[in-house]
């Protein structure tokens, strides 16, 4: 697989796959953001870059072996991890003992709004919200320095009937 | 270009209602799935996809990049001057009552509004601004050169 | 008597519907070249989603969920096609042209080899039928 148009189509495609993997889990909020930023922005970001560089992945001397392995382990170390894990809506698992039900039992009363995932989102953790926000700010500023300012936008010599 | 009439008109039909549903996700964000930053990508779709299609000029006379930029510094300033807002009369920072103090649960709501706004504002910003970055230096392609 | 007719058309339009989808995802693995492979991709599609959605529609009574899926539709119904005209529209410029019959081969496109396209980039040094391969890829993203 050299060609990286291909796997930047594939990456979305996965994107797709985990947002309904999201939705399954009843996680909706999440997957949208998924759909919405992995398989719709991320994909057409990576094109851009794609455009300023090559479209073909320059073959490699080096052997696969070792980041073969690397991948391997981490791999077997996860699903190894998986098996401590509480099944799938166990209610006794930590998750559903630690803050969820004081959040659940008590936005009804102290905000108000059906959709509890906004109300923890906006309102329990409105700091967290506020450096996330910070956070995506400072990833344009950081874009904007690297990318623009130094370069006018260059033209090719026009081909052809366009 | 001359081959992309069906797209151009598909996507001039289309850039409406991808702003109607974004703002749907926006204000609707209390009640269904979304919220602030869903909303902001999927505004920034619409000016994405219009520049895709049509032109990066075509976009920057809509949306110009230094109106990218203060709209992704501007959603910050509205996150943040809510909790100052609410700091200067007299609650804790971004303590929503202060926003309706004979109601607090109505100071939640427009709170939550107010900051999912903000949240927004950036998230579009900040997505037409990246997008601008990569694609300003991208030298235009002949439709062969694919 | 009546939700029991209901029912069983709404099923039926759903099952047809996954039928259309699975045929179209087996025409999409098993067609020769690019044209037929978009063309199973795309109508078939088109098809099932229309049969899926109506299905669901019923299921779902009069009321807000069969608009949404209604609006859902349409714009399937918009963007799809578009979408398979921008992949077919995007091969043919780049100089994949349809196979034909010696009989019917005419002046206009025979100079063209149908397995190389254009390429300007000269550092690419790939070969093309790896590129030919891909689009497909592009038809199920899109």
């Amino acid at each position: 697989m050299r060609s990286l148009f291909a796997v930047v189509m594939l990456s979305g495609v996965f994107s797709l796959l985990s947002a309904l993997l999201f939705v399954t889990l009843d996680a909706v909020d999440v997957a949208f953001t998924e759909a919405a930023v992995g398989a719709g922005i991320s994909t057409v970001l990576i094109l851009g870059t794609l455009a300023l560089t090559s479209r073909y992945e320059r073959p490699s001397k080096r052997s696969n072996t070792i980041p073969l392995l690397v991948t391997f382990v981490t791999g077997a170390a996860l699903f190894y991890g998986t098996l401590d894990m509480p099944n799938l809506g166990d209610p006794n698992a930590p998750a559903q003992t630690h803050v969820a039900p004081g959040y659940l039992l008590q936005s009804p009363h102290e905000i108000d709004v059906p959709n509890v995932v906004t109300a923890v989102l906006a309102s329990y953790r409105g700091y967290d919200t506020l450096g996330e926000t910070a956070v995506v700010f400072t990833a344009a500023v950081g874009v904007l320095l690297l990318l623009s300012g130094l370069s006018r936008r260059r033209r090719r010599k026009p081909k052809g009937d366009t | 270009m001359r081959h992309h009439l069906i797209l151009r008109v598909i996507t001039k039909l289309l850039v409406g209602p991808i702003m109607l549903f974004a703002l749907y996700v926006q204000f609707h964000g209390d009640y269904s799935p979304g919220g602030g930053f869903q909303a902001g990508v999927i505004m920034a779709v619409a000016f994405i996809i219009y520049g895709v299609v049509f032109s990066l000029d075509h976009v920057q006379r809509v949306l110009p990049p230094w109106l990218a930029h203060k709209l992704s510094a501007l959603g910050v300033l509205i996150y943040a001057g809510t909790g100052v807002y609410s700091l200067l009369t007299g609650y804790a920072y971004l303590d929503y009552a202060a926003l309706s103090p004979d109601h607090p649960v109505h100071g939640q709501h427009y709170g939550i509004l107010l900051v999912e706004l903000g949240v927004g504002v950036t998230v579009t910003g900040v997505m037409v601004t990246i997008y601008y970055a990569f694609t300003s230096r991208t030298p235009i392609m002949s439709d062969e050169a694919w | 008597m009546m939700d029991t007719i209901v029912n069983i058309v709404s099923w039926i339009l759903i099952v047809s519907g996954s039928f259309f989808a699975i045929v179209g995802a087996v025409g999409t693995l098993r067609f020769p070249d690019f044209w037929s492979r978009l063309h199973a991709a795309s109508i078939s599609d088109s098809a099932g989603v229309i049969l899926l959605l109506v299905g669901m529609m019923l299921q779902a009574g009069p009321g807000l969920i069969a608009v949404k899926l209604l609006i859902i539709l349409a714009f399937l119904f918009i963007t799809g096609p578009t979408s398979t005209h921008a992949v077919a529209n995007a091969a043919f410029v780049s100089g994949l042209r349809p196979r034909q019959l010696p009989s019917a081969k005419t002046g206009t496109n025979s100079d063209i080899d149908p397995d190389t396209k254009p390429d300007t980039k000269p550092d690419t040094g790939a070969d093309p039928a790896l590129d030919s391969e891909n689009q497909p890829t592009k038809g199920d993203a899109s």
